[in-house]
């Protein structure tokens, strides 16, 4: 029997029991859309981290924080504090060091920066101005009023969306405004705020990403001798190092070094390792949610099996009668096998295109909804809420998608299909 | 050489866990032209028999051959390429119900791989030779009893079987329309020379043959030519 004989074949049986067919269609479709709609929002999300990383990130740099902890944050995810602490002056320690260009320590605090226009939380951030923005050139930059570098104790630099929380031009802070900084001093008994006066002299561009280390829209930065005598202390969270180049070598035999000169008690961690870690996290993420995506799909491979083997046994005249007619064992199989690959295939193909719709809708939800709670800091949420994530389907995954959904489809078929081309034609005409 | 030649076959089943001897050594030879009737009581193995010479089963014991070829000896694939050199016609017609006269016709040329320009002239040919050229775009529940057993043998005769096999092709219709199916049988079996086997209640249909066999409790017990 010819190919195309088959086929047609098939197809009239299908559109014989239409509303059965279609519901068989339904379980591959909602299969296939979940999977496709699920890796195509994560592959978007991570493409949108990513840029937003590789934004605010330089390639020469490594950060370094107390403890065993990923992020220099304020501690809470540092792991076992064994009571190390690292310094402002350990600077010193690691500019001696081979291959470092130079070393910045940074001290960062949440708090409120207030005016006459309204109060805002962000971090503050106590760094050498004329450091950070050698390392930082392109993103420690000002759009209005000028960054000094060598400033004066009141000076204040304030992140993009500080100044402009709400993208819509109602500016809290502006170059020259005199503001007041705030600080709650937790470790005080009782705890008490602390604030000081201070004056913008600079609202930076806008930098989009959230860098690590590296100059956010959502943070205030003050000189690192202000900070000391604010914050009252003279440990730092983090000490970004510049290296000489951006070598995988040179960044591996600093990091080795600088752990090694502070007796492992550090963490050591380079920008293009965080990018690599959360590729590795995100390559977690898509599987798990395509493995859950998969058991829906398996269900429905379920109910294609049950459908073929009720359709099967109402059939099994009809396949007497085919047999009767000289149909061989092998045309029955590929008629059956022929039916479910139709299924599969529509199935697959509208699930495909109405996952990807779903995807769409979802990511404009997201961003309608306020964005996610990401941030290497606490007080960095609300970074991301201005971001769009433009969901990605990439050939892999529609590929994967077609293929999968004509597998399960077979795959399920294959018993009764093989039961049907093994009934005795005598049996079958039988059969009431 | 015989077309059919049936030697001393047996054909033993099981009803549940008990056997049943539907065949106990029945010879038959079928020559070109023929035109066999076989008559008896239900059970007594007329469609067992049927069975047999079209091959939809094997015997328990001795041969069938069919143009000299021992059926035993073949495989699966060979015997189904056997079948389609028979025609079948059921008591029940058996057409599938949501294709049309034509596309049912058509169907057992497209199952041997004929093209579809080649076989769409042969079925509309076929169902004139049955004189359904006009309901030939109608489906099987739009025919009556008579029309679609007519159906069934224009199907039957698709591709060119070396003879027909019918069960009771009367048993399913009322008289009015039957006579116009005797009718056709004979016509095919005297004008087209078309070799036919038939089980049959039918004593009228029974008449038009040229021999007719009694069968009782799985033997052929008397043998008539008319």
């Amino acid at each position: 029997m010819k190919a195309q004989d088959i086929f047609s074949y098939s197809f009239s049986a299908i559109k014989l029991r239409k509303l059965r067919s279609g519901l068989t269609t339904l379980g591959v479709v909602i299969g296939i859309a979940a999977i496709v709609a699920l890796l195509s929002i994560t592959q978007g999300l991570q493409n949108t981290i990513t840029v937003q990383l590789q934004t605010g990130l330089a390639t020469d740099t490594l950060i370094v924080s107390a403890g065993g902890g990923f992020f220099g944050g304020q501690g809470g995810i540092n792991g076992a504090n064994s009571g190390f602490t690292l310094l402002i002056n350990d600077t010193q320690l690691i500019n001696g060091l081979e291959n470092v260009e130079t070393s910045i320590a940074i001290i960062q605090r949440v708090g409120y920066i207030k005016s006459d226009s309204g109060q805002r939380t962000a971090t503050i951030v106590g760094v050498d101005f004329a450091q950070y923005a050698n390392v930082y050139s392109s993103t420690f930059v000002a759009e209005s009023g000028t960054i000094p570098l060598s400033p004066p104790n009141e000076t204040v630099v304030v992140g993009k969306r500080v100044s402009d929380p709400w993208k819509n031009e109602t500016v809290l802070f502006n170059p020259d405004d005199t503001v007041e900084i705030i600080w709650t001093n937790g470790t005080a008994r009782p705890p008490r705020n602390e604030t000081y006066t201070g004056t913008v002299n600079a609202v930076l561009k806008e930098v989009g990403g959230f860098g690590i280390g590296g100059p956010s829209d959502s943070s205030i930065y003050i000189s690192i001798s202000k900070a000391e005598s604010f914050f009252k202390t003279d440990e730092c969270n983090q000490i970004i190092v510049k290296l000489v180049n951006s070598e995988k070598a040179t960044i591996d035999s600093v990091s080795d070094a600088i752990r090694t000169a502070f007796n492992r008690e550090v963490s050591v961690v380079s920008s293009t390792a965080v990018l690599n870690t959360l590729s590795s996290v995100f390559s977690i993420i898509q599987l798990f949610l395509g493995g859950i995506a998969a058991i829906s799909l398996l269900v429905a491979g379920i109910g294609i099996m049950n459908i073929m083997i009720v359709s099967l046994m109402e059939r099994t005249r009809e396949i007497g009668i085919l047999k009767a007619l000289g149909m061989k064992g092998r045309t029955v199989l590929l008629v059956f096998l022929c039916e479910s690959v139709i299924v599969g295939l529509i199935g697959a193909l509208i699930g495909t295109a109405s996952g990807w719709a779903l995807a769409n809708v979802v990511a404009r939800i997201f961003v309608a909804g306020g964005g996610f709670g990401f941030g290497t800091q606490a007080a960095q949420t609300g970074a991301l809420s201005s971001t769009m994530i433009a969901p990605v389907l990439t050939p892999t995954v529609f590929l994967g998608a077609l293929v999968f959904g004509i597998g399960v489809s077979v795959v399920f078929a294959l018993y009764p299909a093989w039961r049907a081309s093994k009934l005795k034609p005598v049996d079958a005409l039988r059969y009431e | 050489m015989a077309v059919v030649d049936a030697v001393h076959l047996k054909k033993t089943y099981l009803l549940g866990k008990v056997p049943v001897n539907a065949l106990r050594g029945v010879n038959l030879k079928v020559e070109k032209g023929d035109f066999v009737a076989i008559l008896g009581p239900s059970g007594s193995g007329k469609s067992t028999l049927l069975n047999l010479i079209g091959v939809l089963d094997k015997p328990t014991e001795g041969k069938m051959l069919i143009e000299g070829v021992d059926v035993s000896t073949l495989n699966d694939n060979q015997l189904t390429d056997l079948r389609r050199q028979i025609g079948f016609v059921f008591q029940f017609f058996n057409l599938i119900p949501r294709f049309t006269a034509r596309e049912n016709v058509e169907l057992s040329m497209a199952i041997t791989g004929l093209n579809k320009a080649e076989r769409r002239k042969r079925a509309e040919n076929l169902l004139e030779t049955v004189g359904l050229k006009e309901r030939m775009n109608h489906k099987p529940a739009e025919l009556s009893g008579g029309e679609q057993q007519r159906v069934a043998i224009a199907r039957a005769l698709a591709n060119n079987p070396k003879f027909l096999l019918m069960d009771e092709p009367t048993g399913n219709i009322d008289s009015k329309t039957a006579s116009e199916v005797v009718s056709l049988i004979k016509r095919l079996n005297d004008e087209k020379n078309v070799t036919i086997v038939m089980v049959t209640h039918d004593q009228r249909l029974a008449g038009q043959s040229k021999k007719i066999l009694q069968m009782f409790d799985g033997l052929i017990v008397q043998e008539a030519v008319n």
